[in-house]
C-alpha cells in the first residue's frame, strides 16, 4: 500500500482494526507500464526529493528507476492541473490511459493480528545552524546530497562535480558529528552511530571516482566510531590510503575566496590555528527520528524517549510500550543498516510468536492447471517480440525482427507488442498458445533478472512448464547501448532471437524438486542468544534441541551487573532461565558437545555427546550462539595486584560489595587492553559503554572519588553518548591516549601508580590509585570444530560470518544455519537478545514450509562421469560427493560423483571443469549452449 | 471438549464445508484448530453456538467425539503452540494471522518478508509512492563498498 498513512488504531494485541489513507496516485497501477512518457512530457519541474533536492524531476514521476512498485505517479501538490485545472499533457500522452484525474483518496480498514513500525529516519537539516555556511556556499552539502552526488544512478550519473561550477573537486573536507553529540546548536546529544563510517566510505569511494596525485580528503572528527564488524580495517585501510583524518572541530567556515569552494578555520590538538582551503565540505548530518515519529507515536500510543526514538528496554528491545505493536530500524535509536535488518527480523519473530495461533490462516497460494504433456511433440515456438512503448521500437525496426522470426526454424507464430509484459499480453500470450498449440516460447524484450518470473507464471498458467521460456534481451543489451545505430541494433536483435530460438528448440519441461523439512532447530549455545532464539522458536510452536557446553545455562550473562540502561541483568537471566529449561518445546542438553554434522537445509543430522552418551538429532535448520569470552590482560600489571580488575571481575565486585569499592578515594579505567592492538585488530564495541556507566555508578557511591578514565577513542555510540555526558557532569576525567605512547603502570609497595600523558596539558600525568580497571577485549572462543563440521565461515579475528555484512546479518553463508551473539561480533546485551530473535525469526521462515521448493536448473550426472572428481574442488557450495557405486549387472565397483540438490545452485562451473561430458546443469546443457553458439555464429562459420 | 473435522461438521448441519470454515474464520463456532486438520471446541462454546443458531444439541453433540482432556490428547508441539504460556493473558480469543508494517524502507521490507516467509499475511504500508526508504538513495555501503541497490 504506497502513499498510504496510518490514521487510527483499534483492538488489542492479535485483532487489531487499523485505518489507513490511501492517498490518490492519479495513475492507474494495472494500466501503467512505466515507460515514462507522463514524465517526459509534464511540464512542471520540482526539487527530486529522492536526490536530496540536487535536481528536478517532473510533478509525474517515479521515485527511482528500479522503484517497487515501477509505476509512476502524480504529485498532487506540484500539478499543474490539480492546482489550476489545466494541462493534462500526461494524459494525451500516455499509450495505456493510465492516467486517472478522477483517482480519489481512499480509507481502508485493516483487520490485522499485529504491527511493526518501522518509519525510518530523517537526516539532520543543518540549513538554521549559520556557522556552518551550508547557506553562503553551494559547495557545502550534506552527506545525503553528496551520496547521490556520488551514485552512478544520481544527478552527475556517477562523475563528481561540484555544485558551483560543475567542476571535478580535488580536496574535500568531511565534518563529523554534524546534528549529533551537540547540545548547544541542535539539542542532539546522542551519537548518530554511523556517520564515521559513512564519511570513511565516502573518502575512499571518491578516491575511486577521481585520478590525479593531487587528490586529498580530510575527516574532522572527535571520536572515530568504527565499532563494528570489520569496521577498524575499513578506518585503517583509508588512513593506509591517503585520508586524513584531523581531531579538530573547524570552527569558522565561509565561502572561498571566488565565491567556489570552502574556507575553514579549526585549531589542532597543541593550540596551534590553520587556515585552510578545500574545493568542497560534506557535512556529515545524523539520523533524526523521523519526522512523522510524533504522530505516529500518538496516532498507536506508544511511548518515545526524549529523542523521539521509541522506548524499549534492552531484554525486549524491538516491543513498543504497547502490546502487540513493534518497532525497529532507526525508529528506535539511531543505527546501521545491519542492526536494522536483524531488528526487522527480530520484531516479525516477536510478531509471529505473538499470533503463532493463527498462522498460515490468511495467506493464499495460487493454483496452477495441470502441465501438458509434451512427449513426442516437435518444438513449436512463438516468439514475442516487445517495443517497450519506445525504448526498443524507437532503436530496433520490430516489425522486421517479427518478420525474420517467422522464418527461423521450429518458429510457428511470432507478433509484436507493445509491451510484452503488461497484464493484457499475459493474458494474449495464453491464448496464442492456446490458438497455436505452442510449446516453447521466446519473448524478445528485457532482462531475465526482472521478468522473467512473470512470463513463467504466464507459461504456468496457460499448462506450460515454466522452463519452456528463453528471453532475448534486446533492451538493455541492445537498444539502449546502440541508440546511434538503428540498423546494427536491428541486426543485433535478429541475432539475439535466433539464438535464442535456437535454445527454446532444446528446452525441456523441468521439474522443481522439493526437500522435507524437520520441523526441529538445533540452538548451540546456551547463553542470552542461544536461550533468546530456542525460546522464541519454542513460542512460535517449533521444537528446539538447546545444546549448553557446561553445566549451566546463561554463559556470560551471570558476570554482568546492570545494562547501559541500568536494568539488573539477573533476575531477567534467572527468569529466562527458567522458561527454557521448563518450556515444553525445548530439550536442554547440559554439558553437551557437537559430534557431527551431516545433511543440509531441511535435513541435518548430527550426533551429540552428553556426559558421555551419544545421541542423534535431526533438524531443519540451526542457530550458532557459542559465545565468546574476556581476554586475560596481559600488561598494566594485570594479576599481579588485587586491586586490577577487568570489567566483569569489577561487575562481580559491585555486585557482592559495592560498599567497599565506594571506599576507593581513587578509579582509573584503562580502554581497548587488547582491542585495536595489532593481535587483535577489532574494537571490542561494549567496553566504552561499560566503563563509562561503571564510572558513573562510582561516581554515585561517592561523589568525592578521582575517577580517570584513559582512552583512544571513547566509542559510546547511539543513545549511549548521553552515559558519556553524563559522566562529563558528575566529573568524571576523560585523557586520551595514543597507541604508541599506552599508559605505565607501577605497583610501588602498597602504592599504584597510573602516568599517562595527557595531550591537552601537554605533560605527563602521574595518579595515584585505588582501583584499575582495564577494559580486556572480547575474544571469540576456538571454533575450528565447528567449522569443520558446518563449513562454515570465519573472519580473521576468528568471529564466525555472516552471509552478507548488510542485507543478511545472520544468515551464514550455509544455508539453513543461522548466528547470534558474541559469536558474530563482541555486542552488548540488546543487540545480542535482537539477534537471538532475528535468528529466530529467519530460522522459522525455513522451518514454516512442510518442503523446501528448489529451483530446477540444478547440475546432474550422466553415465560418461568416470569419477576423477576435477569438480568437487571448483563446487563453491560442496553440492558434490565422490561416491562408490557397483556396476548393474558384473557388480563392479567404480567411483562416480553425486551432487546434492539442496545445496547446488545451479552455477555450472562443474559443468564447465568436467573433461568428460559427465556432469550439466538443467536449462543450460551443452547442447543447448552449443545451439545458442551455432545460431550466433551462423553467417561467421 | 469436542474434537471434529470442518467437513463432519458440514455434513451434520447440512451446509457447505466453506461455510463452517468461515463460522470459525469470524469467530461465530469458537473453535481452535488441532492437528490433523481437526477443530477442538468447549461444551459450553458448542452449546451457546447451537442455541444462537436454532440447532438442536443432540443433533450436534451426538455426533462429535469427546476429547477426555483436551491438551493431553495433543502432541507436545502443538499443546505449546495452543497454550497461552508465554503469550500475554490479556490477548482476547481471536487472533488475526495478519500483520501491518508500517514504513518501507529496509527495516519495513525485512520484517515483512520475515514474515510472509513464515505463514503470516503482511500489509505493507508506506507513505511515498515506492519503496526502499534511505537505503536506496545510498550509493555504497561501509565496509565492504558493495552497491545498496
Amino acid at each position: 500500500m504506497t502513499l498510504s498513512e496510518v490514521t487510527g488504531i483499534s483492538g488489542e494485541a492479535g485483532d487489531f482494526r487499523v485505518s489507513v489513507k490511501q492517498n490518490p496516485r492519479y495513475i492507474d497501477m494495472n494500466r501503467c507500464i512505466a515507460c515514462g512518457e507522463c514524465a517526459a512530457k509534464c511540464p512542471k519541474k520540482v526539487d527530486d526529493e529522492f536526490n536530496a533536492g540536487i535536481n528536478k524531476r517532473r510533478a509525474a514521476y517515479i521515485k527511482y528507476g528500479q522503484a517497487v512498485p515501477l509505476k509512476y505517479a502524480i504529485d498532487a501538490a506540484n500539478c499543474i492541473y490539480l492546482a489550476r485545472g489545466k494541462c493534462r499533457a500526461c494524459e494525451k500522452f500516455c499509450p495505456t490511459d493510465a492516467i486517472d484525474f478522477e483517482d480519489k483518496e481512499k480509507n481502508v480498514d485493516v483487520n490485522v493480528g499485529s504491527v511493526i513500525l518501522a518509519p525510518g529516519w530523517s537526516p539532520f537539516d543543518p540549513k538554521g545552524v549559520d556557522y556552518l555556511g551550508c547557506a553562503e556556499s553551494p559547495d557545502i552539502v550534506t552527506s545525503m546530497e553528496y551520496e547521490r552526488l556520488l551514485s552512478a544512478s544520481g544527478p552527475c550519473m556517477g562523475h563528481l562535480k561540484r555544485p558551483s561550477d560543475s567542476r571535478e573537486p580535488k580536496k574535500i573536507a568531511w565534518l563529523q558529528c554534524v546534528g549529533s553529540r551537540n547540545l548547544n546548536r541542535c539539542d542532539n546529544a546522542y551519537c548518530s552511530s554511523v556517520c564515521c563510517m559513512y564519511a570513511i566510505k565516502q573518502a575512499l569511494v571518491t578516491a575511486e571516482h577521481l585520478e590525479g596525485d593531487d587528490l586529498s580528503q580530510t575527516v574532522f572528527y572527535m571520536d572515530i566510531r568504527s565499532h563494528g564488524k570489520e569496521f577498524d580495517r575499513y578506518f585503517e585501510k583509508a588512513q593506509a590510503d591517503g585520508v586524513n583524518f584531523v581531531r579538530a572541530r573547524p570552527h569558522t567556515i565561509e565561502p572561498g575566496k571566488d565565491g567556489t569552494g570552502v574556507t575553514m578555520r579549526y585549531t589542532l590538538d597543541d593550540g596551534k590555528v590553520v587556515v585552510e582551503d578545500f574545493d568542497m565540505a560534506v557535512l556529515s548530518v545524523g539520523l533524526e527520528a523521523s519526522k512523522d515519529a510524533l504522530s505516529l507515536a500518538d496516532t498507536f500510543g506508544i511511548a518515545l524517549d526524549e529523542f523521539r526514538f521509541a522506548q524499549t528496554s534492552s531484554f525486549a528491545p524491538v516491543a513498543s510500550s504497547r502490546e502487540g505493536v513493534f518497532v525497529t530500524g532507526a525508529f528506535q535509536a539511531p543505527k546501521a543498516i545491519p542492526r536494522s535488518v536483524a531488528e526487522a527480523s527480530a520484531a516479525a519473530a516477536d510478531a509471529a510468536r505473538l499470533l503463532t495461533a493463527a498462522k498460515g490462516t490468511l495467506t493464499r497460494s495460487k493454483s496452477y492447471p495441470r502441465e501438458k504433456d509434451l512427449a513426442g511433440q516437435q518444438p513449436r515456438v512463438g516468439v514475442f517480440v516487445c517495443s517497450c512503448g519506445i525504448n526498443i521500437a524507437g532503436v530496433v525496426d520490430v516489425k522486421e525482427v517479427v518478420a525474420y522470426a517467422e522464418g527461423l526454424p521450429h518458429v510457428v507464430y511470432a507478433e509484436n507488442n507493445l509491451f510484452s509484459c503488461s497484464a493484457d499480453t499475459q493474458d494474449l500470450i495464453a491464448k496464442r498458445i492456446e490458438e497455436h498449440n505452442l510449446n516453447r516460447i521466446v519473448v524478445a524484450a528485457c532482462t531475465p533478472r526482472t521478468h522473467e518470473p512473470l512470463f513463467q507464471d504466464t507459461l504456468r498458467e496457460a499448462g506450460l512448464n515454466a522452463y519452456l521460456i528463453e528471453m532475448a534481451n534486446i533492451r538493455n543489451q541492445n537498444a539502449w547501448v546502440h541508440q546511434n545505430a538503428p540498423e546494427a541494433a536491428t541486426a543485433k536483435a535478429k541475432d539475439q532471437v535466433r539464438m535464442a530460438v535456437a535454445k527454446a528448440a532444446l528446452d525441456y519441461p523441468l521439474a522443481r524438486d522439493a526437500v522435507p523439512v524437520t520441523q526441529k532447530a538445533l540452538v548451540i549455545g546456551g547463553g542470552l542468544a542461544g536461550m533468546g532464539a530456542a525460546l522464541n522458536l519454542a513460542d512460535q510452536g517449533f521444537e528446539a534441541v538447546l545444546l549448553e557446553k557446561d553445566a549451566r545455562l546463561g554463559g556470560n550473562a551471570w558476570h554482568l551487573d546492570t545494562t547501559p540502561k541500568g536494568e539488573p541483568v539477573r533476575p531477567m537471566l534467572e527468569e529466562m532461565i527458567q522458561r527454557t529449561e521448563n518450556h515444553a518445546n525445548i530439550k536442554v542438553l547440559k554439558n553437551a558437545a557437537l559430534k557431527s554434522a551431516t545433511g543440509s537445509v531441511g535435513q541435518f543430522v548430527s550426533k551429540i555427546a552428553v556426559d558421555g552418551q551419544t545421541r542423534a538429532v535431526t533438524y531443519g535448520a540451526a542457530v550458532l550462539a557459542t559465545g565468546a569470552r574476556e581476554s586475560v590482560p596481559t600488561e598494566y600489571g594485570y594479576g599481579e595486584d588485587a586491586r586490577i580488575l577487568t570489567h566483569l571481575e569489577f561487575d562481580r565486585k559491585l555486585r557482592e560489595d559495592a560498599a567497599q569499592l565506594g571506599q576507593a578515594q581513587s578509579a582509573v579505567f584503562i580502554q581497548c587492553v587488547g582491542s585495536r592492538e595489532p593481535n587483535r585488530p577489532y574494537c571490542s564495541r561494549v567496553c566504552c559503554t561499560h566503563t563509562v556507566k561503571s564510572a558513573i555508578h562510582l561516581k554515585t557511591l561517592n561523589p568525592a572519588m578521582n575517577v580517570y578514565v584513559l582512552y583512544r577513542d571513547m566509542r559510546t555510540y547511539g543513545l549511549n553518548e548521553i552515559l558519556y555526558q553524563k559522566a562529563r557532569d558528575l566529573g568524571v576525567i576523560f585523557i586520551r591516549y595514543d597507541v604508541d605512547q599506552k599508559p605505565a603502570v607501577a605497583i610501588e609497595g602498597a602504592d599504584l601508580k597510573v602516568t599517562v600523558d595527557d595531550p591537552i596539558v601537554q605533560r605527563p600525568l602521574k595518579i595515584d590509585t585505588d582501583l584499575l580497571v582495564l577494559a580486556a577485549a572480547i575474544e571469540p572462543h576456538a571454533s575450528d570444530e565447528l567449522i569443520a563440521l558446518y563449513k562454515c565461515g570465519v573472519n580473521a579475528d576468528g568471529f564466525l560470518n555472516e552471509a552478507h555484512p548488510k542485507l543478511r546479518p545472520v544468515d551464514m553463508a550455509v544455508d539453513g544455519l543461522f548466528v547470534a551473539g558474541l559469536c558474530n561480533y563482541p555486542k552488548p546485551v540488546d543487540e545480542s537478545i535482537e539477534q537471538a530473535k532475528a535468528a529466530a525469526a529467519r530460522a522459522a521462515t525455513v522451518l514454516s514450509q512442510e518442503a523446501m521448493q528448489l529451483d530446477a536448473i540444478k547440475s546432474f550426472v550422466t553415465d560418461d562421469c568416470d569419477g576423477c572428481a576435477l569438480c568437487l574442488d571448483v563446487c563453491p557450495y560442496r553440492a558434490i560427493k565422490l561416491e562408490e557405486q557397483a556396476t548393474e549387472g558384473n557388480g563392479q565397483v567404480h567411483k562416480r560423483i553425486v551432487t546434492d540438490k539442496a545445496l547446488c545452485k545451479g552455477c555450472g562451473l562443474c559443468a564447465a571443469t568436467c573433461p568428460k561430458g559427465g556432469v550439466h546443469v538443467h536449462g543450460f546443457t551443452l547442447d543447448q549452449l552449443k545451439a545458442q553458439v551455432s545460431a550466433a555464429l551462423v553467417d561467421v562459420v | 471438549m469436542y474434537e471434529f473435522k470442518v467437513g463432519r461438521l458440514a455434513r451434520i448441519l447440512g451446509v457447505h464445508r466453506n461455510t463452517v470454515s468461515n463460522w470459525i474464520r469470524s469467530g461465530r463456532l469458537d473453535a481452535r484448530p488441532a492437528p490433523a486438520k481437526r477443530y477442538q471446541i468447549g461444551e459450553a462454546a458448542l452449546r451457546r453456538f447451537c442455541a444462537l443458531n436454532h440447532i438442536a444439541e443432540d443433533r450436534v453433540l451426538d455426533h462429535l467425539t469427546v476429547l477426555p482432556e483436551a491438551a493431553a490428547s495433543l502432541t507436545p508441539t502443538v499443546a505449546a503452540r495452543f497454550s497461552t504460556t508465554g503469550r500475554e493473558e490479556s490477548m482476547t480469543q481471536k487472533t488475526i494471522g495478519s500483520v501491518m508494517v508500517v514504513g518501507g524502507g529496509i527495516a519495513g521490507i525485512q520484517a515483512t518478508l520475515d514474515l510472509a516467509d513464515s505463514g503470516y499475511f503482511v500489509y505493507l504500508v508506506e507513505k511515498s509512492a515506492g519503496i526502499g526508504g534511505a537505503m536506496a538513495q545510498l550509493d555504497k555501503t561501509f565496509p565492504t563498498n558493495d552497491c545498496a541497490m
